[in-house]
């Protein structure tokens, strides 16, 4: 009786195995291309689906976590089968750009965007833009914060919450040291620490937690008040605020995509690429994921103010790329 | 006179086992080979940065400490549980004693994701704690019960004929006799803890895993985290040892052929009824609740389930996770065989499996992937998918090997050779037939954990080749919890049929049944 | 069919040696048993046979083939031995039909087979047991299973360890006749290891008696109980008196029993010795007579078939057992007259196993 089920198994074995080897080989084809995508699926597939439909070029994607696919991108070093790299953040890109996987972009794909959403090395271009921003509650929140000196203020003891290990937060920090200085990130952190704010893993549970009254305040990127709307089903009692001009608070994150030097079909990334940074595919961006768009002036989350009249600070985004100064530090603190 | 076909000493393996065996070992060497190589190209100044930071003293006591009071807790409870099932005549005990084993199912990201959706604020080390003891004690209820049906029953007999009481019995007869699978269930559990990254993530834990992940993410600095991942080599290394330097031979003989069929107790009611309740305890807490939680968050907002997507997705797993569930099974038969047989590459070879068993998944998936991208026809094939899922989970298979091929009797190997069979064929007739049971259940357990698994997955599969765990992951990464329960909920179904198979009840006396 | 020849086997297990410097020979064809207290060896000399046992040194020839010589053996599934262990050892996963046949090669047709295995189970008197499996046959069914399967490679030579020690006392007799009459017929040659005397006495053609990893004797049955080299290999095939014997001058002994001993000139050499009685050899008479010595009935243990009388004589502090089969006149504190009916057998007292 079990000896059976163990040929049954090795049958199946057999099959399998000679699936793997088709499935195996079946990527090797000449016209397409191979792209690794930290953007999910359902967000990016209906744009890259259309550009098939325009180029007939297949475009195979494997889709991931930003920072796993990045990587997973060192480790394959020159023998990745990759063509193309889409990225969550500019962090993930800039560790991409820095080990020198990169190719050169064509100047007018760079162009698209301003010089402070791109690579300062040109081997990669931000597609869509994410601010930071405190989410609140206008129920409980009357007297909105204009810097992030206030929020270890006495008012909102135990009533802020942050992700200090979201690689989101810790960009900020990055910023925040950037701009200040370690020792006053540090301080400035200390004093948020010692204002008893709440620690959470990732940035909608922040927003889920102003929701549900456990906070008030918590420092978030702008769009996850839609996504956890969407996935709560309902409207949320939540909004978003952004600081003074020029606090690093209001900083602007990017999400972007880079060729890679391994690419066997550059020309088609290019193409792609182009085809992302196109107007009308932006403005289809900003409807699907309420992100900003990087070239459009236009187009723009609604409810939200243009991107141009964020009053962000300057970051050079290359930094991101090694944020572990930044984690030393919130170590040191305590947070993470 | 002619010398051939004599032999010096009979005891020498057979060449073809220690090549298998070898192979086995250099495929369990590939992630630490990899770990190493990682780890020289830091920095002597970052490697001290690393370990003499006081966060990362931080980091150990929170991993060891963690580790061992879920082993102990998961321990205590799977060793109540298979105890009571084994011995207090319960209604539909079959029912309970698969259902107890079930939990083991539930990946354990599902599993914290639903409690954190029912307790706002559940998060931190005790949320962990929790979460962890639920997720492992499967590990060692399964051990433990197939460890007591094959415990000799006549002794416990025995035993109360000599006035020991119920707990003096369990003390001093049936530990003895259990010690070694409950070992084994435990050991399970401890490397299960050390490497697990879903829960402790959700909740916030920062144990070396995390850590390591921390640093992927953080820096996408491979040598420190490669560092980190060493010292957690070493730590699964320490446990190993703990768990070998218990691990006594056993010389358990059942008296013959004849199993002598344990009588029919008679519980009181209430005994009974305390028993249905920590029973109906676990079951509820690790079992009724999480499903019962997914379940509602589905029908909250539904959304219509794409079929087909839902149906390939399950295939797609299936598929992987038995290839490599028979490659870790072709990789852990020579070397449990060479481990049961005392030869030192079969006890070498058996730790290094267990080892690697506590290295994340994304460790893993870039050892494989620095080691796989090289070859073009094998990189991000199934046949790679799989022999990752192999690496990662054989251990659940290597012990379940040693343990059943050691408790092959000796004397029908030997009668089969003055029977004319040579040792291969001594091997196929008898050895792997009166193996198979517990072959096979740690085939299964390989099955289920391979289901599940979820970063190797990211990086290894085939393009376009989902599973249901990546379905989920794509799914509950955009927040669309409602569209991702229906993949949990069925990988959860599915994972179900190989853990009734692995805990046949009705067949589970004599040699079936056997587990670890 | 062949005969068996060992010279000078030595085998060590872990530090200990288990068989020292034996030497045995069997005749082809025979039914030989093996003889002994536990822990004498006789396992591990079955199993060097076997060759499931690397020895240190020694030979062992089956015919004319040598299987085994100095640590160099050939393997067990080459020496066409048919090795029936305590309790059967049958495959717990096969059937009964499977069992018998497992040692069937690929080339014996499915028609071949099964009617070598229903002449097998008829041979054994177990016909129709084919699907069976072995757990649920007797102690008794599982040996005759194991002796089919056996049988089935047409062995050279059959072992059996302890075939019947497992059976009850009623089913033993049973099937050790059947077993053995079985065995013979078939004219295989036979080893049987026991430490049951009965079973070798009744069964065997030859004996041979080990004591601590030595055959210490070996021979036909009678040979071995009436001439007994020393006492020890007399205890081992039955009861046995062991007297001082007196010297009274030159080669001339007397017996407690006040027997001359005679035939000891051979002896020559040895100053002291025992003389060997079986309990059945000593007669109990009521009157005095010729060569009668007195003594005092201490005990009677009375065993249906027979009894034993147990003797205190003057001047011997040892108690003397004679088996009589009619205890008519005999009560315990009485006087009674001995005289000695069988052979006198004289060993030297220090007598090693030469």
């Amino acid at each position: 009786m079990a000896l059976k089920r163990l040929r049954f198994i090795t049958l199946a074995l057999a099959l399998s195995l000679g699936a793997s080897l088709l499935t195996g080989c079946a990527s090797q084809k000449s016209e397409s291309l191979v792209i690794y995508s930290g953007r999910s699926e359902s967000f990016i597939s209906p744009f890259l689906n259309q550009f098939t439909a325009l180029t007939g070029a297949k475009l195979d994607v494997r889709y991931g976590d930003s920072a796993a696919l990045a990587a997973q991108l060192l480790e394959e070093g020159t023998n990745s089968p990759a063509d193309l790299f889409i990225s969550q953040d500019a962090g993930a890109l800039g560790a991409i750009s820095e080990a020198g996987l990169f190719a050169q972009l064509d100047q007018q794909v760079l162009d698209r965007v301003e010089d402070k959403y791109r690579s300062s090395r040109s081997d990669w271009v931000g597609i869509t833009g994410r601010a930071r921003v405190f989410a609140y509650s206008p129920e409980r929140v009357k007297n909105l914060p204009n810097s992030i000196d206030q929020l270890t203020l006495p008012i909102y003891r135990s009533k802020i919450g942050i992700a200090p290990t979201n690689s989101s937060f810790q960009a900020f920090i990055t910023a925040l040291i950037q701009s200040r200085g370690e020792a006053a990130a540090a301080n400035w952190l200390e004093k948020l620490k010692a204002n008893d704010v709440k620690l959470y893993e990732k940035n909608s549970q922040i927003v889920a937690a102003i929701d549900a009254g456990e906070i008030d305040l918590g420092l978030v990127n702008h769009y996850y008040l839609w996504e956890v709307s969407k996935a709560l089903g309902r409207e949320i009692a939540v909004a978003n605020g952004f600081f003074a001009p020029g606090d690093t608070g209001n900083m602007i994150n990017v999400a972007g995509a880079g060729i890679l030097k391994t690419a066997t079909n550059s020309q088609v990334s290019l193409d792609l690429l182009t085809y992302l940074l196109n107007d009308e595919v932006q403005r289809e961006f900003v409807k699907a994921t309420y992100e900003y768009s990087l070239v459009l002036t236009d187009a723009y989350p609604v409810g939200l103010p243009p991107l141009r009249e964020i009053p962000s600070p300057r970051v050079d985004l290359s930094l991101l790329a090694n944020l572990s100064k930044t984690q030393a530090l919130l170590i040191k603190v305590g947070l993470i | 006179m002619s010398q051939e076909g004599w032999a010096r000493r009979q005891s020498r393996p057979s060449i073809a086992l220690l090549v298998a065996s070898t192979i086995a070992l250099l495929a369990a060497s590939l992630p630490l080979f990899y770990l190493f190589r990682r780890a020289i190209d830091a920095e002597i100044s970052e490697i001290s940065l690393i370990l003499f930071r006081s966060k990362t003293l931080e980091i150990l006591a929170t991993t060891l400490g963690l580790t061992a009071a879920v082993t102990a807790l998961s321990t205590l409870i799977g060793l109540a549980l298979a105890w009571t099932l084994f011995n207090i005549d319960l209604p539909f005990r079959s029912a309970l004693q698969a259902l107890v084993i079930l939990p083991v199912a539930i990946p354990s990201y599902v599993f914290t994701y639903s409690w954190i959706s029912l307790i706002p604020g559940f998060k931190g080390l005790w949320a962990a704690l929790f979460v962890l003891v639920l997720a492992t004690t499967p590990y060692i209820t399964l051990t433990t019960l197939a460890a007591l049906r094959r415990s000799d029953w006549s002794t416990y007999e025995v035993a109360q004929t000599l006035g020991l009481n119920g707990l003096q019995i369990f003390v001093r007869v049936t530990w003895p006799q259990i010690k070694n699978s409950v070992a084994a269930g435990s050991l399970l559990s401890a490397l299960y803890v050390l490497s697990d990254f879903g829960a402790i993530s959700l909740l916030g834990v920062d144990t070396l895993t995390r850590a390591i992940e921390n640093i992927y993410r953080g820096s996408f600095d491979r040598s420190s985290a490669s560092i980190l991942a060493l010292i957690l080599v070493a730590i699964s290394a320490l446990v190993i040892r703990l768990e070998e330097r218990s691990r006594q031979r056993l010389h358990i003989i059942k008296s013959s052929n004849r199993i002598i069929k344990r009588a029919k107790t008679n519980d009181k009611l209430k005994v009974k009824l305390i028993a249905l309740f920590g029973i109906g305890s676990y079951l509820a807490l690790g079992l009724a609740i999480p499903l019962f939680q997914l379940l509602s968050i589905f029908l909250a907002n539904s959304t219509s389930i794409n079929y087909s997507l839902l149906f390939k997705a399950s295939i797609s797993t299936l598929i992987a996770a038995c290839l490599g569930a028979l490659i870790a099974l072709t990789l852990a038969l020579p070397v449990g065989v060479l481990s049961a047989q005392g030869s030192r590459l079969g006890r070498v070879s058996d730790k290094a499996i267990l080892i690697v068993h506590a290295l994340p998944g994304i460790v893993m998936g870039l050892a494989l992937v620095s080691f796989g991208s090289s070859i073009p026809w094998l990189y991000q094939s199934l046949l790679l998918l799989s022999f990752a899922y192999a690496l990662l989970f054989m251990a659940k298979a290597v012990g379940s090997v040693r343990s059943s091929v050691d408790r092959v009797p000796k004397n029908l190997i030997e009668i089969s050779a003055t029977l004319g069979l040579p040792k291969s064929a001594t091997f196929r007739r008898v050895v792997i037939p009166l193996a198979t049971p517990g072959l096979l259940s740690g085939t299964l357990l390989v099955l289920l954990a391979a289901m599940k698994e979820l970063p190797a997955t990211l990086m290894l599969k085939p393009i376009g080749f989902e599973t249901l765990a990546t379905q989920m992951w794509s799914y509950s990464s955009i927040f669309r919890f409602n569209e991702a329960a229906p993949y949990a909920l069925l990988l959860v179904l599915i994972a179900a049929i190989p853990t009734f198979l692995i805990n046949r009840p009705d067949e589970g006396d004599g040699i079936g049944g056997d587990q670890i | 069919m062949s005969s068996l020849e060992i010279r000078d086997l030595t085998v060590e297990l872990g530090d200990r040696i288990i068989l020292k410097n034996l030497d045995l020979s069997i005749s082809s064809g025979s039914f030989a048993a093996i003889l002994g207290p536990s822990g004498c060896g006789k396992t591990t000399l079955l199993r060097s046979i076997a060759g499931l046992i690397t020895p240190r040194g020694g030979a062992i020839r089956f015919g004319k083939q040598l299987v085994s010589v100095s640590s160099l053996v050939l393997p067990p599934h080459k020496r066409n031995i048919g090795y029936v262990p305590q309790e059967g050892g049958l495959f717990p996963h096969l059937s009964v039909e499977e069992n018998v046949s497992f040692s069937l090669g690929k080339k014996t047709s499915k028609k071949e087979r099964d009617e070598l295995v229903e002449e097998l189970l008829d041979l054994v008197g177990m016909p129709n047991y084919q699907k069976r499996l072995p757990q649920e046959l007797s102690g008794g069914q599982q040996t005759r299973i194991a002796l089919a399967r056996a049988l089935a490679m047409k062995p050279a030579m059959i072992l059996l360890d302890e075939p019947f020690a497992a059976l009850d006392q009623t089913l033993r007799a049973e099937i050790s006749q059947e077993v053995v009459t079985l065995l013979k017929s078939s004219k295989t040659t036979s080893i049987m290891v026991t430490h049951d005397r009965e079973d070798a006495l009744v069964s065997a053609d030859i004996i041979a008696l080990m004591r601590d990893g030595q055959v210490v004797q070996s021979g036909s049955p009678s040979e071995v109980y009436l001439k007994p080299i020393s006492a020890a290999a007399a205890e081992s095939t039955g009861d046995i008196l062991t007297l001082p014997a007196n010297k009274i001058e030159g080669n001339q002994y007397l017996s407690p029993l006040n027997s001359p001993v005679e035939q000891i000139g051979q002896r020559a050499g040895y100053e002291s010795g025992q003389i060997l009685v079986r309990p059945e050899e000593i007669a109990l008479n009521l009157e005095p007579g010729e060569r009668r010595v007195s003594a005092k009935i201490s005990k009677i243990n009375y065993y249906g078939h027979d009894a034993l009388v147990e003797l205190n004589f003057a001047g011997l502090a040892q108690v003397v057992r004679a088996r009589v089969t009619d205890t008519k006149g005999l009560e315990v504190g009485s006087n009674i007259f001995v005289s000695h009916k069988g052979p006198i057998r004289w060993v030297p007292e220090k007598a090693t196993d030469q």
